[in-house]
């Protein structure tokens, strides 16, 4: 049995019908050490049988254990169901809040308000959904109060907006939101041809004129280029390459770097030492005389001795010669 | 001297009444969400049974309010962790009272058939909301003491 407590005006309790053959169902209800146990005064019915009941506002009494009990008499014998304990302030379910208004406020923001048919205000919590017509999604915020506001708005979209109410967890625990309420639109509708045209009109430009336009251009250049071989070369400039002035030094000249050069044979020659050297062997003897001082081996003459005359050095230089 | 020792201590006593305060407003919605945050941190197995008032009848709400507010010093913490906090959210549901004048109850805290504590809390918590649906009480402020002639839920 699900029960829905309707705006708290009126209840209904529905059990349907799952069984083809003809059943005889019955309602019975009670509020726990408060009111003895009733039949349902007023059934609802599909096809001549018991699908649910009806209660009224004095029938249902909020913060009191509910309990039902569903009997199903069946051709041979009596079914009854378990009976259930509910709380009707948690299956109350809201009407859909109505007069929703957009208010064009400053800075490009919207603020949509609405109304409740439900008294207790303080006891909503509410929740927004809306959508652009660039949108794919739709955005669902919760809101508590009456207000909502959307800061930043595009004049150039369309926007939908819906609200819903629910009991909030001050006043009962219950997941019954209401039903959404009648949609409210801003932003224009012509704009939003008037926008679909020019996006097309943006479209031709940018897929077909562009392309178009731009290759021409490069032709015209290419073209250009290719006549003007002044343009060219300031543009693609001729990198020189030094590798072929090397090309005789390395095969005609076979690496001489002299050859290639140009150096002349006489500088080259003048190079070339032309005299030969005889190399002279040296040793050292013991002095005969220890006065005597011993002189290095060389071309040039002892140095002058003080003392005797010139006139006499022949004789004293032999015995120097003779003893080298 | 001995002024200067008074004056000390006046001044004294008024800032730690001024820092107390904020602890002390409390809104109405605050009283439920402390049941709630109660209800997760309490120790509900193997604690001791509390009488728990269930469907006061008219003129024996202000009672139950009251038996609300003795058994919830009976409950204790979860674990020691969250000791502090729990104290102080017991605290914060002691502090106001719901008046029903002209009616008189018959029946007493106990009563009550005893319940687990989180049966206790449940039950407490139903009760607020029906104060806070079927009332003039604004949820945004600070209740302080509730009368109430007549519950308007029908």
């Amino acid at each position: 049995v699900e029960c829905v407590f309707f705006n708290e005006e009126y209840m209904t309790c529905m059990w349907g019908n799952t069984e083809v053959l003809t059943v005889n169902y019955s309602l019975y209800y009670w509020y726990e050490n408060r009111s003895p146990m009733v039949e349902c005064k007023h059934y609802l019915q599909d096809q001549g049988i018991n699908v649910g009941c009806h209660f009224s506002k004095n029938e249902s009494i909020q913060f009191q254990p509910f309990r039902v009990l569903l009997n199903a008499s069946l051709d041979d014998g009596t079914l009854e169901f378990p009976s259930k304990r509910l709380e009707l302030q948690d299956l109350v379910k809201p009407e859909a809040p109505v007069n929703l208004t957009i208010r064009n406020m400053s800075n490009n923001q919207l603020q949509l308000t609405w109304a409740s048919p439900y008294p207790k205000a303080k006891c909503l919590e509410h929740s927004v959904k809306y959508k652009s017509n660039k949108d794919t999604d739709w955005t669902e915020l919760p809101v508590h109060g009456n207000v909502f506001s959307l800061p930043s708005v595009d004049y150039e979209k369309y926007y939908t907006f819906y609200v819903r109410s629910k009991i909030n967890k001050f006043c009962g625990s219950t997941l019954l939101w209401s039903e959404w309420s009648v949609p409210m639109v801003w932003g224009s509708n012509s704009t939003e041809n008037g926008t679909v045209e020019e996006q097309l009109h943006w479209f031709w430009i940018h897929t077909v004129v562009i392309p178009i336009a731009s290759s021409l251009i490069l032709l015209v250049f290419v073209v250009l280029l290719v006549r003007m071989e002044r343009v060219w070369v300031i543009l693609m400039p001729r990198i020189p390459n030094p590798s072929k002035n090397f090309d005789e030094l390395f095969i005609t000249h076979n690496g001489n770097f002299q050859e290639w050069a140009g150096v002349p044979k006489d500088v080259m020659e003048s190079f070339k030492p032309n005299y030969s050297e005889n190399i002279c062997y040296v040793s050292e003897l013991p002095p005969k005389d220890s006065n005597e001082p011993l002189w290095e081996s060389s071309n040039h003459s002892p140095p002058a001795m003080p003392g005797p005359p010139p006139a006499a050095p022949s004789e004293q230089y032999n015995p120097y010669k003779n003893s080298y | 001297m001995e002024r200067m020792i008074v004056f000390c201590m006046l001044l004294f006593c008024s800032s730690a009444v001024l820092t107390a305060s904020p602890y002390d407003t409390v809104k109405y919605k605050q009283i439920l969400k402390t049941i709630e945050h109660l209800n997760s941190t309490v120790k509900d197995k193997g604690a001791e049974l509390v009488h728990t008032p269930e469907n006061p009848v008219d003129g024996c709400r202000s009672m139950a309010v009251a038996c609300f507010q003795k058994g919830v010093l009976k409950l204790q913490p979860e674990n020691s962790q969250v000791n502090s906090t729990f104290t102080r959210t017991v605290k914060i549901l002691r502090k106001f009272t719901f008046r029903e004048p002209g009616k008189q109850c018959e029946s007493s805290c106990e009563s009550y058939e005893k319940k687990t504590p989180r049966e206790f809390l449940k039950s407490f918590a139903k009760l607020m909301k029906e104060f806070a649906k079927c009332t003039q009480i604004n949820l945004l402020e600070e209740p302080v003491e509730i009368v109430v002639v007549q519950m308007k839920c029908d």
